[in-house]
């Protein structure tokens, strides 16, 4: 038990060691942002495909917003993927495509197996362009996003793009304020230190681009994984394709107003990262590709992100054990010294990340309520280990591959 | 003290103690004072253009009174809706109004020429111009912004702190400073030891005009596009005279040699050189520094994470495929010709050949 616990506290120092780099990178190491600048070029012809599974709240949002970007409108074609809508989806989008011939191509799905990867993978045959970029179905791209987004594909080695998520509707309650918090330390420093120190940027699914020939390479769409983005991201990284992020590439999206809908967003979310973790875990840190050393490991600990929470929640339950066993390794005097040094700086990683995420977003008065992150914390605890244990439990209870969608709470305009 | 009341105290003072440092939090959660959105420009704010297109907006608040000094002949001044002093300039030769006053090498007030007008040397301008006709600065002259409508010639040694545009084509002589965005519709012309951050125009001359200047028609088309990706993971060396089909990546240094001719993109995680004459039809992306000879062609963007050095001759970009170089820091010789923009993150310069 004592061993275990060991084990567990040397891994949850090494998430905490992880936290501290990338946020003191974040503060004070150099910034990259190499393509951010590219404003004029021979722009290529690009793919804009819109993940939309019953969403007559947001799809015309986005529509109208992409109809209104900075891009040659005769290189850029929109493909709102519309999966199995049983709302007003469709007929939205059939009235933007009147509205806008020739710009807007719909892909109207009514059938076949549930989820984003697979409709992606079905609206493939209406992609012909080297370009593609993807946006589920709330966010709303500003008018220079698609160029900063295709900007990073003159690099010959630029496999995909992630840009930034911003919530748009921060002031609604409690959940949709810790979840900024949550973007915000996980945009602006987690993601855009991983640039900077040529780690392993994570491709997001959403207000993100990749290259079709490199996807062509990796076998295109995986549709048996829940979270196709993570997948995605280490196919193309195993393959020798980089993924960058563009912190300056800003889109807004609406976060979940509603502990339900979030709880299912992070379980689904746990299971897919899972099970990339399963698939590529040992390949990427063994096997023989083309990351690097410090890509391996970035990169499993990216994986391994979600059953850390899992893993807490047994340090836990481990530790209060031994306590009531009235165990005190090392007379309790180590014990005590790395309890202490673990409350003044271990736990307040996380703290520490977001709070520097708000400092460099400029913003003022919300970083009062970051003692709530705790009650964020302990929800996706407990969540996120529910999910892993139902996911360990499946092949026993036989549960077949679900996808759930995330629930939307905008007012249909 | 009573046992029960000592019991209470602790308590409360235990509880004031612990709720101290989240009456903040509270605050916050019941005010929601910063329970907006992250401002997200949705508009294009990195156009370079951006700053030039808000000042006509706000100029256009004194166009009327400009144009009746024009008719008149006569100067005006007043104040601006913000408290902005102005003073407008219906004739060439009110331009040396600006110098008057107690500061006689300092004007404060927004300056709008409704002519051409020549402005003294040595001034500061601590405030935008505007200029409906040509304008030409003085030597050693610093300006905040310059808004021209037809072209804008800088004297020798000047500064510019924020941006300048012209409709028309912007030409900086020696050792001018130009902080911030500098953009002209037509051209832009910089001499030798100007210093700047970004340019934008549909052709750029850098020091003085390329004579051997190609014609864009005259362009070698490319012979087929590239085909693949190859990745390699040590140096590599393109020799003089090879034409390379696929894109690169190269994980050490990439040296291509003379007259060497490259259809498709290249990216080098170290040092990136360019021998004379070499011909690139897609992008050249280095994490590194780049240098590029004498005479090179690339069409595609030219980005490097550290430096780039570009030698006299060379071309970037053309008329119909304008392109962007991108470093903190860029080193342009003499006779250089750049279609699109220039983006020095800390700083670039025009040098003399060497």
């Amino acid at each position: 038990m004592l061993y275990c616990l060991f084990a567990i506290v040397i891994l949850i120092s090494v998430y905490t060691i992880r936290h501290y780099l990338f946020t003191l990178n974040r503060l004070f190491g150099f910034q990259r942002h190499p393509y951010i600048d590219v404003d004029m070029a021979d722009w290529p012809p690009v793919t804009v495909l819109v993940a939309a599974h019953n969403e007559q709240k947001v799809i015309a949002y986005i529509l109208a917003a992409l109809m209104k970007v900075n891009y040659p409108k005769e290189k850029m074609l929109v493909v709102p993927v519309n999966d199995r809508s049983t709302d007003g989806t469709r007929e939205i989008i059939d009235r933007f495509c009147e509205e806008h011939p020739g710009r807007i191509r719909p892909f109207h799905r009514a059938g076949g197996k549930e989820g984003k990867a697979a409709a992606l993978k079905d609206a493939m045959e209406l992609v012909e362009t080297e370009v593609i970029l993807i946006f589920d179905a709330d966010y709303i791209p500003g008018s220079a996003l698609i160029r900063q987004l295709v900007a990073p594909f003159f690099d010959p080695e630029v496999g995909g793009v992630m840009g930034r998520v911003v919530p748009l509707n921060v002031g609604t309650n409690l959940l949709t304020r810790l979840l900024d918090f949550e973007r915000s330390g996980g945009y602006q420093v987690d993601q855009q230190a991983r640039m900077n120190l040529g780690l392993v940027p994570q491709h997001g699914g959403t207000v993100a681009g990749v290259r079709l020939s490199a996807l062509r390479e990796i076998g295109g769409w995986n549709d048996n994984s829940l979270t196709e983005d993570t997948d995605l991201t280490y196919r193309l990284l195993l393959a020798g394709w980089k993924t960058v992020y563009q912190n300056r590439s800003e889109c807004y999206e609406e976060v979940p107003e509603t502990w339900q809908a979030r709880i299912k967003q992070l379980m689904r979310w746990a299971k897919g990262h899972n099970q990339a973790l399963a698939d590529y875990g040992v390949k990427l840190l063994f096997g023989k590709h083309r990351a690097t050393l410090r890509e391996r490991i970035d990169g499993f600990l990216l994986l391994g992100v979600y059953a850390m929470a899992l893993l807490t929640l047994i340090g836990w339950i481990l530790a209060l054990g031994l306590f009531y066993e009235g165990v005190a390794p090392l007379h309790g005097v180590i014990a005590l010294l790395a309890i202490t040094a673990y409350g003044a700086l271990g736990n307040f990683a996380a703290f520490f990340e977001i709070a520097a995420a708000n400092r460099l977003d400029y913003t003022h008065e919300r970083i009062c309520l970051l003692p709530f992150l705790v009650l964020g914390f302990a929800v996706s605890v407990f969540s996120i280990s529910r999910a892993c244990l139902s996911q360990l439990l499946a092949p026993i209870a036989g549960v077949a591959f679900h996808w759930d969608k995330t629930e939307r709470f905008r007012s249909t305009p | 003290m009573n046992p029960a009341f000592a019991t209470v105290l602790l308590v409360l003072v235990a509880g004031v103690l612990f709720t101290l440092p989240l009456v903040p939090t509270l605050i916050e959660l019941r005010l929601k004072r910063d329970g907006q959105p992250l401002k997200v420009v949705q508009e294009f704010a990195g156009e370079i253009r951006h700053f030039s297109y808000g000042f006509r907006k706000y100029i256009g608040n004194v166009l009327e009174p400009l144009q009746k000094c024009v008719a008149s002949g006569s100067t005006a001044r007043g104040t601006m809706p913000d408290g902005d002093p102005y003073l407008l300039l219906g004739r060439s030769d009110d331009a040396r109004l600006v110098s008057a006053g107690r500061n006689a090498t300092t004007c404060r007030s927004v300056v709008a020429a409704g002519t051409d007008v020549v402005f003294p040397d040595g001034m500061t301008f601590v405030k935008e111009i505007y200029a409906a006709g040509k304008f030409t600065g003085g030597e050693k002259t610093e300006f905040r912004s310059v808004l021209g409508e037809k072209d804008i010639q800088l004297g020798r040694a000047s500064t510019v702190i924020r941006w300048a545009h012209a409709v028309g084509a912007l030409r900086a002589e020696h050792d001018c400073d130009l902080y911030g965005r500098i953009s002209a519709d037509r051209e832009i012309q910089l001499e030798t030891g100007c210093a700047f951050q970004r340019l934008n125009a549909p052709r750029i001359a850098l020091g003085r005009p390329n004579t051997q200047e190609a014609n864009d028609a005259a362009e070698t088309a490319p012979i087929s596009p590239p085909v693949g990706r190859r990745l390699i993971d040590e140096d590599l060396d393109i020799h003089p005279g090879e034409i390379v089909s696929a894109n690169i990546v190269t994980r050490g240094k990439l040296h291509v040699g003379a007259g060497a001719r490259l259809l498709g993109s290249v990216k080098s995680h170290e040092e990136m050189v360019l021998e004379a004459g070499v011909k690139v039809e897609g992008s050249l992306i280095s994490a590194s520094t780049m240098h590029i000879g004498r005479d090179c062609q690339i069409i595609g963007p030219v980005i490097a994470e550290h430096g780039i050095a570009i030698d006299t001759g060379t071309r970037i970009g053309n008329v119909r495929t304008p392109t962007t170089i991108s470093a903190p820091t860029i080193q342009i010789e003499d006779g250089v010709t750049v279609f699109g923009s220039v983006w020095a993150r800390n700083e670039g310069q025009v040098v003399p050949q060497k």
